[in-house]
């Protein structure tokens, strides 16, 4: 990073003199040198902990990626994987984006093929961080393409390199989509400011393919399917449509459509779904414009006809959206998905899709998460793009574009700070080059020079319209030394103070694998919670290959990559109902569960329970959404309002509900609790409450397995009952008669003879 | 007027306690042909008695309200005409009364005594009595009551209940009465911003050709975004709390709230930096005279270097780990 922040100066340096040879080799070793960085940045998680997945979706991926693997490529993509959804199983080689794992794959048989023995895990590990080196070298061509100043991309690749709002998702371990589609996403950005520039067909090319690849790899491609449409219509709009942007737009359309038509999880989406059509509506829009500029050039100009012709334009283009609008509302296209309005209706999701409410990704974002994640650069960006407005050309108002649309998403989902960053690193990157550059420049004007030559440049630029008011005077430069080393100083500490920033959250924030956890003893040593893992290979050890684990979804992916047990719902969350049977399980009285798990062949339940430790993210705190989610779909046997006391609160103590204390999953995170404590005392840490003397009974499960510090609790589910009794009866029997068990036995066994 | 209503009311009464001996199948018969005119029926004590008597065949649905401005139940009033057209469009649908539901509405005016032997606090209050014989007898006879704790209901929302409570039979659909206010404001709107950016474009043209303007407005709105805009939108946040000894919290403690002000505050201090920025950037090197220039480089620095410090401390309070600070907001 040191490299990074004495970029300009030291390209300064070199500029001096030498030759252009020289300054490309120099650029070279700083671009690896940001490379290093940003790989070394995120391999906390690694060195604190050790080599492994993090969280949940990156299970699955690696599960699947080990998949690939073993059995090939046309096997995985006819998988069906009836491991999970039980009893439905999961077409799943037609509903995933298979770009990670074929990377992955790739990679894998690239190394085997040079003899370099590798295990796929580390492959998997170590994709992200060895991406984001290639991202860094995407925001300096992005940049590049913006300015004319060079050291711009190079501080814009440093930014992009260290920047917490994607080591976020790119941390080592972090095996998930966004590790590759950043990259994809700023090249293809790049790619299509080179063809839009150029007019050329081939870049336009090679830009649907690299959309294709992103498309193939994250769901995130719909952000690209919407901003080039919109970057192209707002170009028409202000009255630039050029033949270049007619080939660039049509050939990147055509080709990438083709292309991202042909992974099985997208299909026909593309001329279906609303999310794509303004990508042909524009599409056919251009086909217009086309036409009218053919005969306006044929034609003698005439003021009248030109009206005329932008008046059919506008016209053509009004009757075009209400056919669209009619086509939806008449079903031959279908809707916004529910994660795509969500984002224009913000209220939506929170009424009718709690299952994507619930996720604490799709939360809005307050405003210290941007400051978190961005630090200096959240000021700087601003600046950036009214840097942009300055000369305002075709890949200017991409970066404007960009900026509002991103800001606007990223405020609206905590998620999409993610895509966010690329841009707030590209303008912020402008703004600090353009500082630096006017200050780091050792020859200073000299007085006199300027008070002639002034007159005449402001009448010149004067001319020039529609420029911005602030730079209509000419460039001066700086008189003072000391205005330049206070400038320069007080960057270079802002720069610093950026670097400690990024370095201090990725090492506290965004390295945690949140599969093991950390925690700091008395003495200030890590002392290190491994209970997940404790109670996956339990399971993986002591229970049959086949046995069904019922769990909520969060954990379904985790069970299902590290136990390898079945699982009955997981966070590929396709299917609402079996979500919501499973949250009717976990909220009802164990009369109702019972022959919901029998019917579903559940053999162990496995929840998360925090209260031991304080651990917050514990399945008590999550209850409230299985709880909504059944009233989706059962509003008549479950109500939210009756796991509330009748003031409103949401409490597990004595005084909590009588439905909250019958539930199934009240009774199994507090079941035996009370025997950790003395008499009276028992206490859940999480949420400061003292719970009642007499812990809650059940009749239908058996505890089967607690972990270490009690995160995990494993259940078996009873078999039916031998007598033919009801659980509660058996089990009062057998409460009733602890005592008299020694009297059960009558002499010795006998084999039966007949 | 006192002593009409009083003869209404005995009349009605004893309509009550003739009806009261009449069959379930007359019953029926009776309010059914008394929606038709007018959906829902006015009930009152005696008349409410009359249609939730046992036995009865068919379902009863009655709205426990009350209207009058003094009680001042504001949900009432803004469910009254939800249902109303709940009850006119379902009565209208189903002429030959084969679903078997006979609407009802019972002010609380007009059936004190009723609200009192239900002991009922809040209104209003929405009751559904299943029947009791015939081919549609639930095991109980207790009425169902209709939740109105998530604020005023739609009439879709109270059809699904109903119809999920009344199954087999057939639930004709809400027809909403067509708006045609609605449509002849919108289109008059139209034509007239029509007409009026038709008289208005030579002069609006050279502001939205303006770069200032569009520059500006892009600013503002990112500025807004990044300041967490859309968070107050989306959860309602207060524009500004009280410390709870009396003085005003700008700053809301934790990571994951904020108050609208303070997004405010935030969005300032990023335009602020920005500007300063900005201005450095851009503005400071095209100043020709070299003491003005110095000057302005010496205030923009300064007051990039103290808001940052500021914003810093602000964060601070936010975070409470945050380990990094610049004097002199330390």
């Amino acid at each position: 990073m040191t490299a990074a922040t004495s970029s300009s100066s030291l390209d300064l340096l070199a500029s001096g003199g030498r030759g252009k040879s020289s300054r490309t080799l120099l650029r070279v070793v700083i671009l690896l040198f940001i490379a290093g960085a940003a790989i070394s940045s995120r391999l906390f998680s690694v060195i604190r902990f050790e080599s492994i997945i993090h969280e949940f979706d990156p299970w699955f991926n690696f599960r699947a990626t080990k998949y690939l693997v073993s059995h090939g490529f046309y096997n995985f993509w006819d998988w069906f994987d009836d491991r999970t959804w039980h009893p439905l199983g999961r077409v799943t080689g037609g509903t995933l984006y298979p770009g990670l794992m074929v990377t992955s794959g790739v990679i894998y048989h690239a190394l085997r093929a040079l003899t370099i023995p590798v295990d796929i895990r580390n492959i998997c590990v170590l994709l992200a961080p060895a991406f984001s080196g290639l991202t860094a070298f995407a925001a300096y061509l992005l940049t590049n393409e913006m300015t004319t100043n060079s050291s711009a991309g190079l501080l814009a690749a440093a930014f992009m390199g260290i920047a917490p709002g994607y080591i976020s998702r790119s941390v080592a371990g972090s095996y998930d989509n966004e590790a590759i589609s950043i990259f994809l996403l700023v090249l293809t950005f790049y790619l299509w400011i080179k063809a839009l520039k150029l007019g050329s067909m081939l870049w336009g090319a090679v830009c649907a393919l690299f959309y294709g690849y992103m498309v193939a790899s994250w769901g995130g491609y719909a952000f690209i399917t919407c901003l080039l449409p919109l970057h192209a219509f707002v170009l028409v709009v202000m009255g630039r449509y050029s033949t270049r942007l007619y080939v660039s737009y049509c050939s990147w359309y055509a080709l990438g459509t083709l292309a991202s038509m042909q992974i099985p999880f997208v299909g026909f989406l593309p001329v279906k779904t609303s999310e794509h059509m303004p990508a042909l509506g524009i599409f056919g829009f251009l086909q217009l414009m086309a036409l009218l500029d053919y005969v306006r050039s044929a034609l003698p100009s005439s003021r009248h006809f030109q009206t005329f012709l932008w008046a059919a334009a506008g016209g053509i283009f009004s009757v075009g959206l209400l056919g669209l609008v009619i086509a939806t509302s008449a079903g031959f296209i279908a809707p916004w998905g529910g994660r795509f309005y969500s984002l224009w209706d913000t209220g939506y999701a929170k009424i009718h899709i709690p299952i994507i409410a619930s996720v604490s990704e799709h939360q809005p974002t307050a405003w210290p998460a941007f400051f978190f994640d961005l630090n200096m650069l959240i000021w700087l960006f601003p600046a950036g793009v009214y840097l942009c407005f300055q000369e305002l050309a075709d890949e200017h108002v991409f970066v404007v574009v960009y900026a509002v649309l991103g800001s606007y998403f990223a405020g609206v989902m905590v998620r999409l700070m993610l895509t966010l960053t690329p841009v707030v690193c590209v303008s912020a990157a402008i703004a600090a080059s353009q500082l630096l550059n006017n200050y780091l420049n050792l020859k200073s004007p000299k007085p006199e020079d300027h008070t002639v030559v002034e007159g005449v440049d402001v009448t010149a630029t004067k001319k020039a319209k529609g420029g911005l008011k602030s730079t209509s005077k000419p460039v001066v430069g700086i008189y003072s030394l000391l205005s330049k080393g206070i400038v320069v100083a007080s960057m270079t500490i802002y720069l610093l103070l950026f670097v400690l920033h990024c370095t201090w959250v990725t090492s506290n924030a965004y390295s945690s694998p949140s599969v093991v956890l950390a925690s700091r003893m008395p003495d200030g040593s890590q002392h290190i919670i491994d209970d997940y893992r404790e109670a996956y290979q339990w399971l993986r050890q002591n229970t049959k290959p086949d046995a069904k684990i019922m769990s909520w979804w969060d954990y379904g992916y985790q069970i299902g990559g590290m136990a390898d047990r079945p699982t009955l719902v997981d966070n590929n969350t396709w299917n609402n109902t079996h979500i919501a049977t499973v949250g009717k399980a976990m909220s009802s009285r164990e009369e109702v569960s019972y022959p919901i798990m029998r019917q579903h062949e559940v053999d162990y339940v496995l929840i998360v329970f925090g209260g031991l430790l304080g651990y917050s993210g514990d399945d008590i705190n999550k209850f409230l959404w299985m709880v909504r989610i059944a009233e989706g779909i059962w509003p008549d046997e479950i109500r939210e309002r009756d796991y509330f006391t009748p003031r409103g609160e949401y409490r597990v103590d004595g005084e909590a509900s009588e439905t909250m204390k019958n539930s199934l999953m009240y009774k199994m995170s507090y079941y035996n609790y009370n025997a950790l404590f003395p008499p009276g005392q028992a206490q859940d840490r999480v949420r400061g409450a003292r719970l009642p003397e007499v812990g809650p009974t059940l009749n239908t499960l058996d505890e089967a397995f607690t972990s270490e510090n009690w995160i995990i609790r494993i259940y078996k589910v009873k078999d039916l009952d031998n007598f033919d009794r009801d659980h509660a009866a058996a089990a009062a029997f057998d409460r009733g008669h602890k005592k008299k068990k020694g009297l059960k036995k009558r002499g010795p066994r006998v084999l039966r003879t007949e | 007027m006192r002593w009409l209503q009083g003869l209404l009311s005995v009349s009605l009464l004893s309509a009550g306690a003739f009806g009261a001996k009449k069959s379930t199948e007359e019953r029926f018969k009776n309010f059914h042909a008394k929606a038709l005119s007018s959906a829902p029926v006015k009930l009152n004590d005696a008349s409410y008695k009359d249609l939730t008597a046992v036995p009865r065949d068919y379902t009863g649905v009655v709205l426990l309200t009350a209207l009058e401005a003094r009680f001042g139940c504001e949900l009432c009033r803004q469910f009254q005409p939800e249902w109303e057209l709940l009850s006119r469009s379902w009565t209208k649908g189903d002429k030959k009364g084969d679903s078997r539901i006979a609407f009802g509405t019972l002010d609380f005016s007009d059936g004190r005594e009723t609200f009192v032997s239900l002991g009922l606090q809040t209104a209003p209050v929405l009751l559904l009595f299943p029947p009791t014989v015939g081919p549609h007898a639930a095991a109980s006879a207790e009425p169902l009551r209709y939740d109105f704790n998530n604020g005023p209901q739609s009439a879709e929302q109270v059809h699904a209940w109903i119809a999920r409570h009344t199954p087999d039979r057939p639930h004709p659909a809400i027809k909403r009465p067509f708006n045609w206010m609605k449509w002849f404001a919108t289109a008059t709107l139209l034509s007239g911003s029509v007409s009026l950016a038709y008289v208005a474009w030579p002069y609006v043209t050279p502001i939205l050709g303006s770069r200032n303007v569009w520059a500006a407005i892009s600013l503002i709105s990112i500025l807004l975004f990044t300041s967490g805009h859309m968070f107050n939108h989306i959860r309602n946040v207060p524009y500004i709390a009280g410390d709870g000894k009396g003085g005003i919290s700008y700053f809301a403690g934790g990571f994951q709230n904020q108050y609208g002000m303070e997004t405010q505050i935030v969005a300032a201090m990023y335009g602020i930096l920005s500007f300063a920025a900005i201005s450095l950037a851009v503005k400071v090197p095209r100043i020709a005279d070299p003491k003005s220039q110095q000057l302005m480089v010496m205030i923009w620095s300064g007051v990039l270097f103290v808001m940052y410090s500021f914003l810093l401390s602000v964060f601070r309070i936010k975070n409470g780990g945050y380990p990094f600070s610049l004097p002199p907001f330390m």
